[in-house]
């Protein structure tokens, strides 16, 4: 139950703190941390406006995009506190969560029957498929590693603490906090002060949503940054430290990681649209290493 | 400790497969030299005091220092900035990476000799496969110089695979070659390219008395 508090917490701050990242490196005046709370606020104290071609699914599926995002949020473990929910096998579980979640908007924007909102669907499907295998083979590699499958366990064994099992937990980090942003079409992929549709992915998908649904739109945003935030702080935080040394590093791992993506966002440029995806496919490469360097740590691979 | 620099070293061949422009390619090859002075420097303590220090010097100085100075004059003297479009798609070029090391570790963990270290092998096989590729699907000279240093990586690693007291002629003569290569490859790239403007294959294969 903490472990789920925790994340609800950190999700209220996070884009708040990239905001104000990037506000301060272009040298604006800084928005408040909470700026992106008041913006929700505002939104569900609006009505929503649907288009008369619409059906049902394009009014159901920010729901059900906003609760498979919280119940993914059941999953995570941090540190020694267990999360809500778990069992053998559940990143599996996790991943298709998010994956219902991501098809319900998919087909939502194609309900609006926009050229626009379709493209947008188009480009998201497949980068979502394209992060898919890294963050498959990352995981599979991890639980191989650690000899557990449910992220519970895993997370609980996982200790690296020898020179090669750093290549692990390195490179984890690397491809989660990229898996992150591509999930939820930031930076490298897509940009999402861009002011035109057609260079939009996330942004133009949602186009159509107002009051009300975007507001749980923001909000599933928010939720997905702090999941990865703390898929990567099991990564450094050790359970056998106490509790609140724990809650203080999380926190701490999650205003950094935080920071980390303001300042990816202030200063890279996005990639032209063709090259996406075999940016993203690099992240499956080096996933592979990842996985291949676990094969060595367990002697499945024997070298010499 | 050198099982670190061996997979970091193979992160940078995926990362030649990614990069489609020419300075990277020569930043690349300059890590490529740091890496291989640190699997040097963590796994060849048994050879002779003299020898291990000329390896040493060899990596850091030549691998990573001098050709990458060199070769990034050449570029600057050629105005290569990009790398014209490569003639296989990056996205293809990636997956062949992959599948080469997924292949090189396979087999280096099917060898099981006593006589071959065979974690060297595996990116020594990997680095030669895709330095090989890496010729085949550029255009323009400059990237067949990269190749051949990358295979060039490759055997050098492979070296060390087998044997762990690397003879000092043979390593002299690798040293020399290389060096000598890149020398003579810098200055006919600078010669095409200010006689003809252009370091396209292509072009040159239209050549006529």
């Amino acid at each position: 139950m903490i472990s789920f508090l925790l994340i609800l917490i950190s999700a209220i701050f996070f884009v708040g703190v990239i905001t104000k990242v990037k506000a301060k490196i272009a040298a604006r005046k800084m928005p408040s941390v909470l700026q992106p709370v008041y913006d929700v606020i505002r939104l569900f104290k609006k009505g929503a406006i649907y288009s008369p071609i619409t059906s049902v699914i394009f009014k159901i599926a920010p729901i059900i995009y906003f609760s498979s995002i919280l119940l993914a949020t059941f999953f995570i473990p941090i540190g020694s506190q267990k999360a809500i929910l778990s069992f053998e096998g559940d990143f599996v579980f996790f991943a298709y969560l998010l994956g219902v979640g991501k098809f319900m908007m998919i087909i939502a924007a194609m309900d609006t029957g926009s050229g626009f909102e379709g493209m947008g669907a188009n480009r998201e499907a497949l980068y979502s498929m394209l992060i898919e295998p890294a963050f498959f083979i990352l995981a599979g590699s991890v639980a191989l590693f650690s000899n557990n499958i449910s992220f519970n366990d895993l997370f609980l064994h996982l200790n690296l603490d020898t020179n090669l099992s750093y290549i692990i937990g390195i490179a984890a980090i690397y491809v989660l906090v990229y898996i992150a942003m591509v999930e939820n079409s930031r930076m490298p992929v897509d940009d999402p002060k861009t002011h035109l549709e057609l260079t939009m992915v996330h942004e133009v998908m949602v186009l159509d949503n107002s009051g009300f649904d975007l507001a749980l739109i923001h909000i599933a945003t928010w939720l997905k940054f702090a999941i990865y935030g703390s898929l990567i702080s099991n990564f450094i935080i050790h359970s056998v430290w106490t509790w609140y040394w724990q809650i203080i590093a999380f926190f701490v791992i999650q205003l950094i990681f935080s920071i980390i993506v303001g300042v990816l966002e202030a200063f890279r440029a996005r990639n032209k649209m063709e090259k996406n995806p075999q940016w993203i496919i690099m992240l499956s490469a080096i996933s592979i290493v990842v996985f291949l360097t676990a094969l060595i740590i367990t002697q499945k691979i024997i070298l010499n | 400790m050198t099982y670190l620099f061996i997979i970091l070293y193979a992160t940078t061949l995926i990362y030649f497969a990614l990069s489609e422009r020419v300075k990277k390619f020569v930043w690349l090859l300059s890590i490529q030299g740091f890496l291989l002075f640190g699997v040097v420097f963590f796994s060849l303590h048994t050879i002779e005091i003299f020898d291990f220090l000329f390896i040493l010097i060899e990596t850091i100085l030549v691998k990573s220092l001098i050709v990458p100075l060199f070769l990034n004059k050449v570029r600057k003297h050629n105005h290569l900035k990009r790398e014209h479009e490569p003639s296989v798609p990056v996205f293809y070029s990636i997956i062949v990476v992959v599948i080469t090391l997924i292949l090189s570790f396979i087999i280096s963990s099917h060898l099981n000799s006593n006589q071959i270290h065979t974690k060297y092998f595996t990116v020594a096989f990997a680095s030669i496969m895709f330095g090989i590729y890496f010729i085949i699907i550029h255009k323009n000279i400059f990237s067949h110089v990269v190749g051949y240093l990358i295979i060039e990586n490759g055997i050098f690693l492979l070296s060390l695979a087998v044997g762990s007291v690397m003879p000092m002629m043979v390593n002299l003569a690798i040293l020399l070659d290389v060096l000598m290569g890149v020398l003579v490859l810098g200055v006919f790239i600078n010669h095409i390219g200010d006689t003809f403007k252009s370091i396209e294959i292509d072009q040159l294969s239209k050549l006529k008395d």
